[in-house]
């Protein structure tokens, strides 16, 4: 074997990486110290100007809670719901192995996709949820004009998406956990419940924590469905009128490419990968204290 | 060791689970199916119609979706990743699986911590690096930075790591270079995990987004594409745009209904975990 | 491979002519009406194609011009620019054709004074030619008036609403009448043309005066024009939407508005979007003369072909192009020899209940007076828009929002 060969074979990830991953993030960092237009060919040096500006920037914070909002609405059902799933699918059941493959589809079904359907769903005229709300005596929900109405619509969207595939891998870590635990505790009279809360939540800690931190990373960019869900009104990056469902990324593209203001969008860029990292870390932190807290 | 028995109470909740995983797609066919009209009836219609050819019909004529084009863009962008990814990655991930080199473990340290870099960070940037190149509008932008990942080179590298030592020693004795190692021993090991890696990345390429429609122009796009051209360009003609869902769903889960399966084992044994 | 496949593909997609013939590209927006041109051109020079690359929306289509621009590549070799874009693009005349170089100075004669002297820039090169002006009417819907118990002749229409207030008057009367359908389609159109309106009487200018500055908050005739549309908003005689969007259509085909302010170029869009539902008609618009939209068409530097672009340009805009694109699309010209002609001055248009367009826009056209627009103008447009939907949507207080705009300016500008 020649020397050089192991470096020629991992040469073509680090190349791109290199030039399409690293060398773009810290230039998002150059950039934002500096008024860029393309439009006027502007580009001047403002040091930290943009960051001030974001600090106190009112849209910009609006779109954080609203991020965060969506994010919290969507991830605390949708892993309680893939952990119930995960044991309910545990079991012997005939068609277990097709179940788990139906539970997996909707990762691979097109984003775009499915906002689509999900939003006529959730059309505050003719769409489905609000006719089946109907039916049960509830008066029809303005699902797009709400700021908690629309960040609900959006978290279905997500949980719809990514509920099965959680429910998956927390499986996989289930079926480590030895049987005879169960047994023991059933042979100890627990219920089902306070085994899941006893047993099954305790061991699993690695995995929600794993779970949760991949959520956070991919909730804090959302985009594709707020996007699409505005799509058939005014000004879509703006996520509604008083831009109740304008999530960060939104914010980003509508700074940098609908406003040409590309320094000020990468701020933005830098202020959201912050959020992403100090919010996945106090995830970690948070969920490794309390699911420990049975042991 | 015997798992549990699933009683009356767990069936009714995994058919509760199917349904609402299931209701969606279903919805969208039977919309996709019936005239436009008819999708905004009250009460809604339940079965599908028989409006569905007529409806692709029309999504393929239709000036603004440019969906032809659109589809055949996604095939061949999804395909070259999906090709890129596996192929860069099974020779990364052997080499850092089975080849003993300086540095090697910082490395595999640095590819695991691209794994945590939101791509929202540098796009940007790298829109503007696309207008450097004059990449932009054009196929290229969307495929070649994303041929290779640190997640395609990771889970090679899992995979590559359960073939035996003896065998690479075996076929160096017989005179194998590296490149004949990996061909002849490494990757018939690897296929599996290959295609979970392919089938993945394929879909995840399919279904981009926001890049696309960064750095792609609406006249020339990629399916998504054509879907946001749909849904920001006409009055809500719902059976037009569930049509244009349809067929943009119908490849990835084609796909995953024939890997499906050996995914899901995947994913159960611990592979794709990360 | 990839840059083989795609050459592939767009010689499969017959976009680039493998006989000799100059390809021209055209970049447009919305509907120009410019079809049968492009082969009345092409049959005149057989040395010459024309391709259209057209996107719908005004929104997607402005930043990748701009950034076509910017860069020096990939833009059309004929782009259009919409008023609103139109300034922007001019603080970097060089980026463009001097169109003077290509004899464009003697068509001057063939535009009206206003719209050839804002295809000018500040240094002198000419950069845009005029394609279309928007007077602003009413469209409304007769039948919906006959069942509100209002004339339905647009004469007798006319004059229930000489001025703004008695438009709204006469659509709160409405509403109470024929609950359910609102009065107007958004406040985006009263705004914008009480706005013009106001401006083309006093100042000339609107968001910005002509140095650049922002001047939302003290020129009267921005502040006039907000309260004549929060006046809408309050009352909520809109139906909070915006032209042309896929709500906007789906409320055309429900019967969700009963009156639109509609410049010329909305027209074709009506027809086209109604679905052939409901039924039509114009009558003059409150206020006086207002106008709204209009664009010029020009010739970036980086053309490989400025002499045959240019002369493409020139054709589309010439009196014969603008009669053309008129009657495809009812885009009104503004060259005034095209005005006056029978085709134009003499339509009558079918789908609005035979109503002469031609007289009824050219009568407002004559009228309207040019104002200056800012380089941010579009987006302090967008703020202020979503500001006056949130008090339609009961969502903002109607004292809340000349603050709420004024900010949402200053951020929009700065």
């Amino acid at each position: 074997m020649r020397r050089s060969t192991p470096y020629l074979l991992v040469a073509p990830f680090f190349l791109l990486f290199l030039a399409f991953g690293a060398f773009p993030l810290l230039f998002t960092l150059w950039m934002a110290l500096h008024d860029w237009e393309l439009g006027s060919g502007t580009r001047r040096w403002v040091g930290l100007g943009n960051f001030r500006y974001l600090a106190t920037d009112a849209d910009f914070w609006h779109a954080v809670v609203n991020t965060a909002g969506i994010f919290a609405l969507s991830t605390v059902p949708q892993l309680l719901a893939a952990l119930v799933l995960a044991d309910l699918l545990d079991r012997r059941l005939r068609g277990a192995a097709a179940l788990r493959v139906a539970l997996a589809a909707p990762l691979v079904t097109a984003t775009a996709a499915v906002a689509l359907v999900f939003t006529q769903l959730f059309d505050s005229d003719h769409g489905l949820v609000n006719g089946l709300l109907g039916l049960v005596g509830v008066p029809p929900v303005d699902w797009q004009g709400g700021r908690l109405a629309s960040w609900t619509a959006l978290a279905a969207m997500v949980d719809w998406r990514w509920t099965g595939n959680n429910a998956l891998i927390y499986l996989a870590a289930l079926q480590a956990v030895p049987r005879e635990l169960y047994e023991a505790a059933a042979l100890d009279g627990a219920s089902p419940a306070r085994r899941f809360w006893t047993i099954t939540v305790p061991l699993l800690r690695p995995t929600i924590v794993f779970t949760a931190v991949v959520s956070t990373v991919g909730g804090l960019q959302l985009f594709t469905e707020p996007t699409l869900f505005g799509a058939a009104g005014a000004h879509r990056m703006d996520g509604g009128a008083q831009h109740q469902f304008q999530t960060v990324t939104m914010y980003l593209f509508e700074s940098a490419f609908g406003q040409d203001r590309y320094g000020y969008g990468a701020a933005v860029a830098w202020a959201l990968f912050l959020l992403i990292v100090t919010f996945a870390l106090l995830n970690a932190l948070v969920l490794r204290r309390r699911t420990g807290g049975a042991r | 060791m015997t798992a549990r028995r699933a009683g009356p109470l767990t069936r009714i909740a995994l058919a509760v689970a199917l349904l609402l995983t299931a209701a969606p797609v279903y919805w969208m066919v039977v919309v996709a199916s019936r005239t436009s009209a008819e999708a905004a009836d009250v009460p809604p219609p339940l079965l599908p119609g028989g409006h569905f050819a007529e409806n692709v019909r029309r999504l393929f004529a239709n000036p603004d979706a440019h969906f032809a084009r659109g589809l055949l863009n996604s095939v061949l962008v999804s395909g070259c990743v999906a090709l890129g990814t596996v192929l860069l990655g099974s020779l990364a991930g052997f080499a850092f699986a089975k080849l003993r080199f300086r540095g090697r473990d910082a490395l595999l340290l640095t590819v695991l911590a691209t794994m945590m870099v939101p791509v929202q960070t540098g796009v940007v940037p790298l829109y503007l690096i696309m207008l450097r190149l004059h990449w932009q509008d054009g196929l290229q932008a969307v495929t070649v930075p994303f041929l290779v990942t640190g997640f395609g080179v990771f889970l090679m590298r899992q995979a590559a790591r359960d073939v035996p030592d003896a065998l690479i020693e075996a076929a160096r004795v017989d005179g194998c270079t590296t490149l004949g190692v990996y061909r002849h021993v490494v990757l018939p090991v690897l296929r599996p995990a290959a295609g979970v890696l392919g089938l993945l990345t394929f879909a995840q390429t399919w279904n981009d987004f926001l890049w696309p429609l960064v750095v792609l122009s609406p006249d020339d796009p990629t399916v998504q594409l054509s879907l946001n051209n749909l849904a920001t360009a006409y009055y809500n003609d719902y059976a037009l745009m569930f049509a244009g869902a349809s067929v943009a769903v119908l490849p990835p889960l084609a796909l995953f209904a024939v890997l499906g399966p050996r995914i899901v084992r995947a994913v159960l044994s611990g592979a794709v975990k990360g | 491979m990839l840059r083989g496949l795609a050459a592939v593909a767009l010689l499969a997609a017959g976009c680039a002519p493998g006989d000799g013939r100059t390809l021209l590209t055209v970049d447009l927006f919305g509907e120009f009406g410019y079809e049968r041109l492009y082969r009345e051109y092409e049959a005149a020079h057989p040395e010459i194609r024309v391709r259209q690359r057209r996107i719908s929306v005004l929104d997607d289509y402005a930043p990748r011009l701009r950034q076509r621009i910017a860069t020096g590549h990939g833009a059309g070799d004929v782009v259009a620019l919409e008023e609103g874009l139109l300034p922007a693009f001019l603080r970097r005349p060089e980026r463009f054709v001097d169109l003077s170089a290509y004899g464009g100075r003697a068509l001057e004669p063939y535009f009206l004074p206003w719209k050839w002297r804002m295809g000018v820039a500040a240094d002198g090169r000419l950069v845009g030619l005029g394609t279309d002006i928007g007077p602003l009417a009413l469209c409304y819907r007769p039948d919906l008036f006959a069942r509100a118990g209002l004339p339905t002749a647009r004469d007798a229409v006319a004059r229930l609403w000489p001025t703004w207030d008695a438009y709204y008057r006469t659509g709160l009367a409405f509403e109470r009448r024929l609950p359910g359908v609102r009065w107007l389609d958004g406040p985006t159109a009263v705004f914008r043309a009480a706005l013009l309106q106001e401006a083309g009487r006093g100042p000339g200018f609107t968001y910005f005066d002509r140095s650049g500055r922002l001047v939302f908050a003290s020129n009267p005739a921005v502040r006039t024009a907000f309260a004549t549309a929060l006046r809408f908003e309050r009352a909520r005689l809109t139906a909070d939407l915006q032209v042309f969007t896929p709500s906007w259509q789906t409320a055309l085909r429900r019967d969700r508005f009963a009156t639109v302010p509609c410049p010329a170029w909305m027209l074709g869009g009506l027809a086209a979007f109604s679905g052939g539902r409901g039924r039509w008609d114009v009558a003059t618009a409150p206020g006086g003369a207002g106008s709204w939209g209009g664009s010029w068409l020009a010739v970036p530097r980086q053309t490989r072909h400025p002499a045959r672009a240019a002369a493409l340009a020139a054709f589309l805009t010439s009196p014969h192009g603008q009669v053309a694109a008129f009657r495809a699309r009812s885009t009104f010209p503004s060259s005034p020899q095209a005005a006056r002609d029978p085709v134009v001055a003499g339509s009558a248009n079918a789908f609005f209940g035979g109503a002469p367009t031609g007289r009824i826009f050219g009568a407002v056209a004559a009228r309207v007076r040019p104002v200056y627009l800012g380089p941010r103008n579009e987006d302090v447009r967008v703020a202020v828009d979503d500001v006056l939907l949130s008090v339609g949507q009961g969502r903002l207080a109607a004292r809340d929002a000349w603050p709420r705009a004024v900010r949402a300016a200053a951020k929009a500008a700065r």
